[in-house]
């Protein structure tokens, strides 16, 4: 390490929703220079720490005052704003992102719209979960169904699930089963003890076979069932039951009733035994943003203040709207690289205002942009692991203006 | 910067039963954010001809913010979507935010509502301390009231290790750092021992049905875990002794439980909360009683002891608890929606949404066993009002409570609706005739909590008190008259005025330090570094830097 190298430890990294708070960032002129501890992914989303610096209206630099003033124009005189959160905020920045859909009665809504499915799912149904480092005191048997963690979730059995030891796993790794169960294309980690295959077509039926097996009704004795109603047995032995899926979307839509599905058996064997599920879920703090809608609003997504108070549009949020045309203006706040393809498509078409990590690279071209820190990297504040436990953020590098600060700014230029 | 602000107020009837005052027409003089003996002649005045005044309503026992509280809300979409609340209109054009209500209403909306009901100090009663920083993130876009969180302890697993070993000195030391670092206030204990054994996986062993069942090693049971936390809060003179949720909540025959609890600390000072919840009879699958009577006199006997209520209020509820087996129950019981999350190393959480029915057996009971706490209660200073909102009910439903209290009519009429099945040996069906007055609604609402969470400026109008008052419109319909306070002031600004709120200043966070000996963060170091998933230096809820 050179003499000028500078070390922060403990660092939280929102690479994914592990959200590894172990990491050891050396620092060297201002640039990152080692993430020791994280993982690939999380050294990627850590980088070398640069970032534009720029503000820019209509493509072209500009004071901030002029980016601000311009903003708050375009929102204030919209008929039908859009505030989106994409990822990559604190939660202070989300709060105040709230406050300005408030005070806008706009239609606000976040990156979990596309994970909207196992939202719904708990609902309607609640669920039965556990933190992360619950699953790994107890769980003596761990099912993957139809997800390897080791692809957007890299550390996730090496800290939690699978590898280290617990109270009721006193040999880690050895102390437990795992088990994958491969849906469709979705395939369970390599290094299983047990596979189970399920067609893909077959996996609602599939779940509700087993729930009806976990609770001894008669599930028939289809061929195609046997595979599933085996693993329900299994699983109704075990002594604390991880049931493990992937909360974020994939190739293929996420089916509400699977989630459903998934929910109501890991609830069912909370009678034979206990069962937690666990819903992995994507970085950048996705979780606060659920979080912080649900305190301020009462609904963690699609919240829609047109009528000056929040109503839950989970059918018609921001996606629908775009499609549909009614969005006249749009905010984006967060890393625009992390907006799904179709809003993209449809925010190109609309007068829209970035402020975020690189807001000023947006593929949609906004007519206002203001770059900004990267929460975790250049701002502070707390963020939240998949499974809401708050963490404390430790940025490495100063950066440009943290988001929260641009967005009261905006507040307080438009009157509240 | 301005003068202090000056506010006397003039010709209200007082109830200040900490200070002796029982109904006595005089002044109340405010500067700045206390009270003061007196001021100048030509201090403004606020005209309370008629109204009575007192001190600003303390509940210190509801779930408001937090982990638990908020997978409560993400639970009941429909709830807020029924009960809209748009944002106040706020003196002098000062923002203000638009939320929800039901049950578990958004963070603004609760303090909104708090302060509308004449309440400015609440305390959050059940904090993972894993998740400590929320509950202070949640308290921070909370207006209005004064709040502090009671930390959670009694299943975590350092704890139980120390008792095991036999340190209740490290014990002490590690609530006293727990404490500090979560910026709490007091010490909670939920179902001690009970929840560890829920997360301790299958087989017959779900929860501790009695205080001496072991949990884990032989040498840990309920018993110890209370005598531990007891003796600790008490050692650390903390403002708040331990604030204790027994074992066996919610079940037939439960009153044996309480009450070998309440004996373990005998001579110590300790708070039973909810104990409506923890007084019944009979046995499971054989039906249900009343045991009200033997748990308010052992309360009456022992003037170390607190309590508060838990009155359950016919409608909708959600029940959300760290006692995770409890919520299981329900859940098995009813089929309804059922969240569990099991909180490492530490406690759990349970909700279930639910709804007491008049018709209802177990309801009927249940809102019958809460009265009769309350009406044969001998000390009115160590038996406070709480509907364990939003358990019980929701805190709105706090002035049909005082109703219920003032107004035997009322009450009696109530008493012919409900399901009688289980009613008899109740108190309440042998004819209660006991009517609160208005000073006992002040000392179970306000100078008797403060005084319990030893907030000694607080729950009084003193010189030198906090200015948190509440003036209302004499009415006789209690419940009207505690719904909608004419004027509510909280540390000096007046909040409601005609009663409409008009200003949301922020409001202060209560905690304790206590001091520990640092040995114990040696230990807890290693301990991290065995066992937690989360670095010990961002534990907490402090600010890092």
């Amino acid at each position: 390490m050179s003499p000028t190298a500078r070390t922060v430890e403990h660092v939280t990294c929102l690479g994914c929703g592990c959200a590894c708070d172990d990491i050891t960032v050396v620092v060297q002129q201002d640039r990152i220079a080692e993430t020791r501890n994280a993982c690939a992914l999380g050294a990627a989303w850590f980088g070398d720490g640069r970032l534009p610096q720029d503000v820019r209206v209509n493509g072209r630099p500009a004071p901030l005052e002029q980016a601000l003033g311009e903003a708050a124009r375009t929102l204030g005189t919209a008929q039908r704003p859009l505030v989106y959160l994409a990822a990559d905020l604190s939660c202070e920045a989300q709060r105040e992102a709230v406050a300005l859909s408030d005070r806008l009665g706009a239609m606000l809504d976040s990156v979990t719209a596309a994970a909207a499915a196992g939202v719904l799912a708990a609902q309607r149904r609640g669920r039965a979960g556990a933190t992360l480092g619950e699953i790994r005191q107890r769980a003596d048997v761990i099912v993957f169904w139809g997800v390897d963690p080791a692809e957007r979730y890299p550390r996730f059995a090496a800290r939690y699930a699978v590898e280290p030891r617990g109270l009721a796993a006193p040999r880690g790794r050895a102390s437990r089963t795992v088990i994958a169960v491969d849906v469709g294309t979705g395939r369970g980690p390599a290094d299983a003890d047990v596979r189970v295959a399920i067609a893909g077509g077959d996996e609602v039926d599939a779940l509700g076979v087993m729930r009806a097996t976990v609770q001894g009704r008669v599930a028939g004795d289809d061929a195609r069932f046997r595979g599933a109603a085996e693993l329900a047995r299994r699983m109704s032995q075990g002594h604390y039951v991880a049931l493990v899926a992937d909360g974020e979307p994939g190739a293929v839509p996420a089916d509400p009733d699977r989630a459903e599905a998934l929910v109501t058996l890991a609830q069912a064997l909370n009678a034979p035994t206990r069962c937690a599920m666990v819903v992995l879920r994507g970085g950048g703090n996705r979780s606060g943003a659920d979080a912080v809608l649900t305190w301020q609003t009462g609904f963690p997504f699609a919240v829609d203040f047109a009528a000056r108070f929040p109503t839950y549009r989970p059918h018609a949020g921001a996606a629908a709207l775009l499609a549909a045309g009614e969005i006249d203006a749009a905010l984006v706040v967060g890393s625009p690289a992390s907006v799904p393809e179709p809003l993209v498509g449809a925010l190109r078409r609309l007068p829209s205002i970035a402020i975020g990590p690189r807001a000023s690279a947006a593929s949609f071209e906004p007519a206002v942009a203001v770059d900004a820190g990267v929460a975790g990297i250049h701002e502070g504040g707390t963020a939240f692991r998949m499974d809401d436990v708050p963490l404390p953020l430790r940025p490495p590098l100063a950066g440009p203006p943290t988001a929260a600060g641009v967005l009261r700014s905006l507040r307080e230029r438009l009157g509240a | 910067m301005s003068a202090a602000r000056q506010l006397r107020i003039s010709g209200g009837t007082v109830y200040d039963p900490a200070n002796g005052v029982d109904g006595r027409v005089r002044d109340v003089c405010i500067e700045g954010d206390r009270i003061v003996d007196d001021l100048p002649a030509g201090a403004p005045r606020l005209d309370a001809r008629g109204m009575i005044v007192m001190p600003g309503g303390v509940d210190m026992h509801a779930h408001i913010a937090g982990s638990s509280v908020n997978q409560g809300r993400r639970l009941l979409p429909e709830e807020h979507m029924a009960d809209p609340v748009p944002a106040p209109r706020l003196a002098d054009g000062a923002a203000a935010r638009s939320g929800t209500g039901g049950t578990i209403p958004s963070t603004f909306t609760t303090g909104y509502r708090y302060a509308g009901l004449g309440y400015t100090t609440v305390m959050e009663a059940a904090v993972a301390p894993l998740a400590a920083r929320q509950a202070h993130a949640e308290l921070d876009d909370t207006p209005i009231i004064d709040a502090g969180c009671f930390v959670l302890l009694g299943n975590d697993d350092y704890l139980l290790r120390q008792l095991a070993a036999g340190e209740p000195t490290r014990a002490r030391d590690y609530a006293a750092w727990l404490l500090g670092v979560t910026r709490g206030y007091a010490i909670k204990i939920v179902n001690p021992g009970g929840i560890a054994r829920w997360k301790a996986g299958g087989g017959a062993e779900r929860n501790v049905s009695g205080i001496d069942d072991p949990v884990g090693s032989s040498s840990v049971t309920p018993r110890k875990i209370l005598e531990a936390l007891a003796g600790a809060a008490n050692a650390l003179e903390l403002p708040h002794p331990v604030h204790i949720h027994c074992n066996n909540l919610g079940q037939p025959g439960n009153v044996a439980t309480t009450l070998e609890s309440m004996r373990a600390l005998a001579g110590q000072r300790a708070h039973f909360t909810h104990i409506q919840f923890h007084s019944y009879g009979g046995e499971q699958g054989k039906g249900w009683t009343s045991a009200a009577r033997d748990v308010i006199e052992h309360v009456n006997a022992h003037p170390e002891i607190s309590v508060d209520v838990g009155q359950v209020m016919f409608g909708p509820a959600t029940t959300v608890t760290a006692d995770g087996p409890v919520e299981y129950l329900l859940h098995a019981s009813t089929g309804r929606r059922w969240v569990n999350i099991d909180i490492e190393l530490e406690t759990g959480c349970g909700i279930v949404p639910y709804s007491y029915k008049e018709t209802a057996a177990v309801a009927a009971l249940q809102w019958a066993v809460g009265l009769e706490l309350f009406l044969l209660a001998r000390d009115p200073w160590r038996v406070v009002l709480s509907t364990d909102h939003p358990n019980g009910g929701s805190f709105l439903s706090y002035p049909r409570l005082i109703r219920l209290l003032m107004d035997r009519a009322y009450r009696d009429e109530q008493l012919k609706h409900v399901n009688q099945r289980m009613l008899a040996g109740s108190a309440l069906l042998d004819g209660l005739a006991r009517e609160y007055t208005l000073s006992e609604i002040a000392v179970v609402t306000r100078a008797g909590p403060a005084r319990l969470l030893g907030l000694k400026n607080k729950g009084q109008l003193g010189a030198g008190a906090d200015a948190d008052i509440t003036i209302y419109a004499d009415d006789p319909d209690r419940a009207q008259m505690f719904a909608t306070p004419r004027h509510v002031i909280k540390g000096g600004v007046v909040v409601v005025e005609e009663g409409q709120l008009r200003r949301a200043p922020t409001g202060r966070r209560l905690t304790v330090r206590p001091e520990y000996d640092a040995a114990v963060t040696r230990d807890l170091e290693r301990f991290f570094d065995d066992y937690a998933c989360v670095a010990f230096a961002n534990y907490g809820a402090e600010p890092v830097t």
